[in-house]
């Protein structure tokens, strides 16, 4: 029947509907729409939403947090019960399960994700990756049943293999995490229950299990699912009874990224179809570069929004109509998601 | 066209009898597809053999075989049959049609978008045919002489099509296979057809090389008697991938044409009348002008003389510069053409690493000086042979496609397809929207939300065109069908989804659904339609629903959503 992640996609495409959050001229991006799992960032330029930036940037953030952060639902782990032992048992029996769904993988790739390379890798790499996952799941090779598998590494291909496109696509993710450094809204892996405070709970998955188990196929990982899940005294406990010291107090304002950071990305070519999957050595410098990069980001924004104020010429106007039908375009098709659910739930009802 | 044996079956037969179901399922041994490149004037066979492709000989020891129907044996008497590829799905009022006239048999028009009617002189009797008739005798012979020599059924194909053919026109090629118990595997443009022998070439290059298999960028331009098509291609690694496709319906019969003009200058009149005589003499024309451009093509003049019966005599001495300024607009839209894939393709000249030639045209020395002076000088890829080189892919396909491995690698193959064509919808009054744009690579899926144009209106029409217009009347109509129950709402409240998907054998389908306001869920049932729906007539479709329901059912693109 129904993915169970389907209340998050639901969530964003509710969220996407209201959240067309426009940062103007800034490398021609603007607009970022999320549909059904899917990231799409074509270019509009909107004046007339150019200062709803900072209001709403909350909700902007939440939108997107709910993408990249919302891992499975089912191997989500509870930290406090009997540590360690328990968890490693959670990672590796649930979490690979649910990362070889394809529908999950479909609603929670990125696009660097489903083609397995690297935020930062070379376009070289990018064609590579691509071609080497086409060869193996085009319907021309695996049959029709290659035919969802091939769209999805079509549209991100087409996105990512285009300089413009990826840098728009990059900036977008730039752009979600800018709100990571600025107001804390419960975004991030974990939620929050109870008052904000300053020390947040975080676990470092590289020490947790990175050096004792290799998981074959995807992330086997531990991570903190809900802040204040227990109370201080049972996670204290933890803390200091991981055997390898993995659980760390860190600044609340650090959670998000860290969070972020420790999400595998995959490597070596076969991502989401089962290969390497890679985190970085040390998050936390990992998260003190990412912030200093965010950081940057952030003021360039701020300088290109302020340029935005003349008036939209008759051309302008006619460009932003064009960009909007692009923008359309370039969704992926929620009609066709919907029709998968209906005709999903129809096989099951006959089964 | 689905992928024979790969598919889900969409439906089931209530009598479950045997016939239903994929035969190739039972059978241990995958069964391969061969490869046919029906040209214009010439076609050809060829089959995966099992370490290689082989192209097959007819009874006279021919891999090249003329693509007519002789329907008596003499020739040329009206009774032959050809150029049956630029007839097919064509309307009467399509010029390409109109320039068939002066050809050795029967092409009536009636000027009003229906089918021409094509008949063939046989004992007198000027005898009605159909190009996909034609086609499919054609395809018989085709498919017996590769049975027997391959000693076992053919049921699968793959075939080669020119890159300009809308999918009408794919359809009416698919009924043609059909007529002659032929399933069709692929479709393949013609230059991708080339792309993938490229492909295969390349990495049994890199075997040998031990190299590190560096993408390699290739122009392809291919010129038969029929149609111009250009390919770019990005390879490596035994992939093809089609990075853009142009073509044209322009080929060595225009400019054949050209030259019969010149030789005879009130040819076309003359030949209007269609005596059995000036039959004859348009046969003999054609003959010595076909004679006359191969000659051109290593000589710099050719002397024409020829006896066209009834004192009509004919002696003339043509120079090469003179048949290349005879020729100037062919030439020049080859150019063009090149020009607009490379730009389509965001390659520059530079990035070329192979320009690689094929088709019957290929040799004229000016189309070797266009494209050289379009690449600047490079020289032309010489690892081809110019008239095999699609059969030879389109074999390679059909191996592929059918499942075929090779223990050396000859196999690992995979085209990456682009769609050659924009697909949309009209909307916005006489306008066409276009939802997947030419030159996507396929598969593809690709939404778009349209509106209601009027208060409270409960059915719209969904009426899908195929080509690079802005206006329908620039566009091939696909086919067109209606979308009902939308609630009844101010004009741009409800939403109308229309999502196209083109899959891997490049099957089309328009998948409409309706939004309520406020419900982000989809009203059901959704409308799914496999296009295109149009048959015979559909130059009149557009016209009488313009006239029966003006624009009550009109959609609009949905802008204001966007900007929300």
């Amino acid at each position: 029947m129904r993915d169970p992640e389907l209340n998050n996609s639901q969530l964003l495409q509710a969220a996407s509907e209201g959240t067309t959050l426009v940062v103007p001229r800034f490398a021609s991006t603007s607009y970022v729409h999320v549909t059904d799992g899917y990231l799409s960032f074509p270019s509009l330029k909107d004046p007339r939403h150019s200062y709803h930036y900072k209001t709403r940037n909350s909700m902007w953030v939440s939108e997107v947090s709910l993408l990249h952060f919302s891992l499975p639902n089912s191997s989500q782990f509870d930290i406090p019960n009997n540590l360690t032992t328990r968890w490693r048992h959670k990672f590796t029996s649930v979490r690979c399960s649910s990362r070889s769904d394809g529908q999950s993988a479909r609603t929670r790739k990125s696009y660097y994700e489903l083609l397995g390379v690297s935020v930062d890798s070379k376009p070289q790499e990018i064609k590579e990756a691509y071609r080497k996952l086409q060869k193996k799941y085009h319907p021309d090779v695996a049959g029709q049943k290659g035919h969802e598998y091939s769209l999805m590494l079509n549209e991100a291909y087409r996105v990512l293999a285009r300089e413009d496109l990826r840098r728009e696509y990059d900036a977008s993710i730039g752009k979600m995490t800018v709100g990571f450094g600025g107001i804390f809204s419960g975004m991030g892996y974990s939620s929050w229950k109870g008052p904000l405070r300053p020390q947040a709970l975080f676990v470092d998955e590289n020490e947790c299990i990175g050096n004792t188990f290799v998981m074959d196929d995807a992330l086997g990982c531990a991570r903190v699912k809900v802040q204040y899940g227990d109370d201080d005294k049972k996670i204290e406990v933890s803390v200091d009874s991981c055997p390898v010291n993995c659980i760390h107090w860190v600044d609340r304002e650090e959670l998000a990224i860290l969070e972020f950071l420790i999400q595998p990305q995959p490597k070596e070519g076969y991502g989401v179809f089962g290969g390497g999957w890679e985190r970085p050595a040390n998050v936390f410098m990992a998260a003190k570069a990412f912030n200093k990069q965010l950081k940057q980001q952030a003021d360039h924004h701020q300088r290109n929004a302020s340029r935005t104020v003349e008036e939209e010429t008759p051309a302008q106007a006619e460009a932003r109509a064009n960009a909007s039908m692009k923008i359309k375009k370039e969704r992926l098709s929620r009609i066709w998601n919907w029709v998968q659910e209906f005709s999903g739930s129809n096989k099951a009802n006959k089964e | 066209m689905s992928n024979a044996g790969m598919a889900e079956q969409a439906y089931t037969v209530a009598s479950d009898s045997e016939t239903t179901g994929e035969e190739k399922i039972s059978s241990a041994f995958p069964e391969i597809a061969i490869g046919i490149d029906i040209g214009t004037s010439q076609c050809s066979v060829a089959v995966w053999n099992g370490t290689q492709v082989e192209l097959l000989k007819n009874t006279r020891n021919q891999k090249m075989m003329r693509s007519y129907v002789t329907f008596k044996d003499e020739i040329p008497s009206g009774a032959a049959i050809f150029n049956m590829k630029r007839l097919i799905g064509r309307v009467d009022t399509d010029p390409v049609v109109h320039a068939s006239k002066s050809l050795p048999f029967l092409v009536h028009t009636m000027n009003i978008g229906v089918r021409p009617l094509i008949a063939a002189l046989v004992n007198n009797v000027w005898r009605a045919t159909t190009p996909e008739e034609v086609l499919a005798i054609f395809l018989v012979e085709l498919r017996t002489m590769a049975e027997e020599q391959l000693k076992r059924p053919i049921r699968n194909v793959v075939l080669t099509v020119p890159v300009s053919f809308n999918r009408f026109q794919l359809t009416r090629i698919e009924r043609a296979c059909a007529m002659a118990g032929l399933h069709v595997l692929r479709l393949m443009p013609e230059p991708t057809a080339v792309a993938l022998l490229y492909a295969q070439q390349q990495q049994q290059t890199i075997h040998e090389n031990m190299g590190s298999g560096n993408e390699k960028v290739a122009l392809i331009f291919n010129m038969g008697a029929g149609y111009c098509d250009v390919a770019i291609t990005a390879t490596a690694g035994g992939i093809a991938q089609i990075k853009a496709l142009s073509g044209t319906t322009m080929g060595g019969e225009d400019i054949l044409q050209n030259l019969m003009n010149h030789l005879m200058p009130n040819s076309e009149s003359f030949f209007f009348n269609h005596g059995i005589n000036d039959i004859k003499s348009i046969g003999l024309l054609r003959v010595a002008a076909q004679d006359a451009i191969h000659k051109l093509s290593y000589q710099t003049s050719v002397q024409v003389e020829v006896d066209l019966g009834n004192g009509l005599k004919i002696s003339k001495v043509v120079s090469r510069v003179e048949f290349e300024e005879l020729n100037h607009d062919v030439f020049e839209k080859c150019r063009s053409l090149i020009i607009q894939c490379l730009r389509d393709a965001k390659v520059e000249v530079e990035d070329v690493s192979d320009v690689i030639l094929v088709g019957g045209c290929s040799h004229i020395p000016m189309i070797r000086n266009i494209v050289k002076d379009i690449c600047k000088g490079k020289e032309i890829y010489a690892g081809m042979n110019s008239l095999e080189a699609a059969v030879t892919g389109a074999a390679l396909e059909g191996a592929v496609a059918s499942g075929i491995s090779d223990p050396f690698g000859n196999l690992d193959l995979l085209t990456i397809q682009a769609t050659p064509l924009s697909i949309g919808i009209r909307a916005d009054g006489n306008n066409v929207v276009h939802i997947i744009n030419r030159n996507t690579t396929i598969p593809a899926r690709k939404e778009l939300v349209f509106t209601t144009a009027h208060d409270n209106q409960t059915e719209a029409l969904i009426v899908v065109y195929e080509g690079e217009g802005k206006k329908v009347e620039e566009n091939h109509l696909l086919g067109f069908f209606k979308i009902t129950r939308i609630p009844p709402l101010p004009k741009g409240v409800p939403e109308v989804n229309v999502c196209m998907d083109i899959d891997a054998s490049n099957v089309l389908r328009v998948l409409v659904g309706v939004v309520l306001p406020g419900n982000k869920q989809l009203l059901t049932p959704f409308m799914e339609v496999r296009m295109p729906t149009v048959d015979d007539g559909h130059g009149w479709c557009a016209e009488a629903i313009h006239r029966t329901h003006g624009s009550t059912l009109d959609l609009v693109p949905l802008w204001k959503k966007v900007m929300e």
